[in-house]
């Protein structure tokens, strides 16, 4: 209860005329014509976003995020019905990734099986055996291994050979 | 002690393009001259059996000496510069992962494969001297490959040979 004897119903009075002003002032004011007169990308110009961003404690936010509740109510069998999976291998260049990888080599060959496991073999001793007298008829010619040309122009460009400049094992 | 690196997963990689070596180049050739042979003794079965099934007599190519050497010979040249023409590689070659280029490295044309194929018996006719190249030069060239303008290159893709291994590393059962 107020100590002063009918504060009270004056407070109640001052109420119920600034709610009416208020009233009045809102019915006066045309907000559409305000929000003309409101320079938008002047008042964005004035935000600091960087200090905004900086104030976001990320971790506490991503803390309260729940993303099992989230992938939860994706609907995935929605997502991939409207999947267009058609249009999106035709963008795929399939012949660009052969090219530029060795899948194609990779799948041509390893359904060779057994053959192509003994002509690996074969083909790694004869290099292992190439390498092997390389480096001793280096030794012998008192030659430097990084001073030989690695292959013709074309096929290898002029670089150090590492596993040769290691020398005998 | 120096030890050959005995390889039986293959560690090599990155090896296309680059010279082959004179192992990899000796059992290609010996592969070769294996397959021609055994292909020519084939040919001239099948050769003496037809004659024999037409004519009723008996022919045998090994009573016509200079015949068969000339058919030999004729075979022999075919055989390699044929193959080179057509991809660079003969059946060793193939086996061993190794093919012939122009010193460029580009692929050979049928000039070039007649000319290395005339020149191939010159290596051997200097006491094999022709292949000492292949050791001793820069770039391994033998004598053939200097008078035909073409080099040997690996064309081995060691890299999906590694990958291969691993694969059936992974699959294979552990003991």
């Amino acid at each position: 209860m107020s100590p002063v004897p009918g504060s009270g119903r004056m407070e109640q009075l001052a109420q119920a005329v600034a709610e009416r002003v208020v009233s009045i002032v809102m019915d006066a004011i045309d907000i559409d014509a305000l929000l003309q007169r409101v320079d938008v990308d002047a008042l964005i110009a004035r935000v600091d976003v960087d200090d905004v961003v900086s104030r976001v404690d990320v971790d506490s936010l991503i803390d309260r995020v729940d993303v099992e509740k989230i992938i939860g109510r994706v609907d995935v069998e929605k997502i991939i019905e409207r999947v267009d999976v058609k249009k999106v291998i035709d963008r795929v260049d399939i012949d660009a990734i052969v090219e530029q990888t060795e899948l194609g080599t990779i799948i041509a060959r390893s359904t060779s099986g057994v053959a192509s496991e003994v002509l690996d073999v074969v083909r790694a001793q004869g290099v292992g055996l190439d390498d092997f007298f390389a480096r001793w008829v280096n030794r012998l010619l008192r030659r430097s291994p990084e001073s030989l040309p690695l292959g013709p122009p074309t096929l290898v460009p002029p670089s150090p050979r590492p596993e040769l400049a290691a020398g005998p094992q | 002690m120096t030890t050959v690196e005995t390889v039986a997963a293959p560690p090599i990689e990155g090896r296309q393009g680059h010279y082959a070596g004179a192992v990899s180049r000796l059992v290609a050739f010996a592969a070769d001259a294996g397959a021609s042979w055994g292909l020519f003794t084939l040919g001239a079965a099948a050769l003496s059996f037809s004659i024999q099934l037409v004519t009723g007599g008996h022919f045998t190519l090994t009573h016509h000496q200079v015949a068969s050497l000339v058919v030999l010979v004729i075979w022999e040249f075919l055989y390699f510069a044929y193959q080179w023409t057509l991809g660079g590689k003969t059946i060793g070659m193939a086996v061993l992962g190794i093919r012939v280029v122009r010193m460029d490295g580009t692929p050979i044309g049928w000039r070039q494969a007649v000319v290395r194929t005339l020149a191939l018996p010159l290596s051997f006719l200097v006491l094999g001297l022709g292949f000492l190249g292949i050791l001793t030069n820069r770039d391994r060239y033998a004598l053939h490959d200097r008078i035909a303008r073409t080099a040997v290159v690996y064309s081995w893709d060691a890299r999906a040979a590694r990958l291969r291994w691993l694969a059936r590393q992974e699959s294979a059962p552990t003991a």
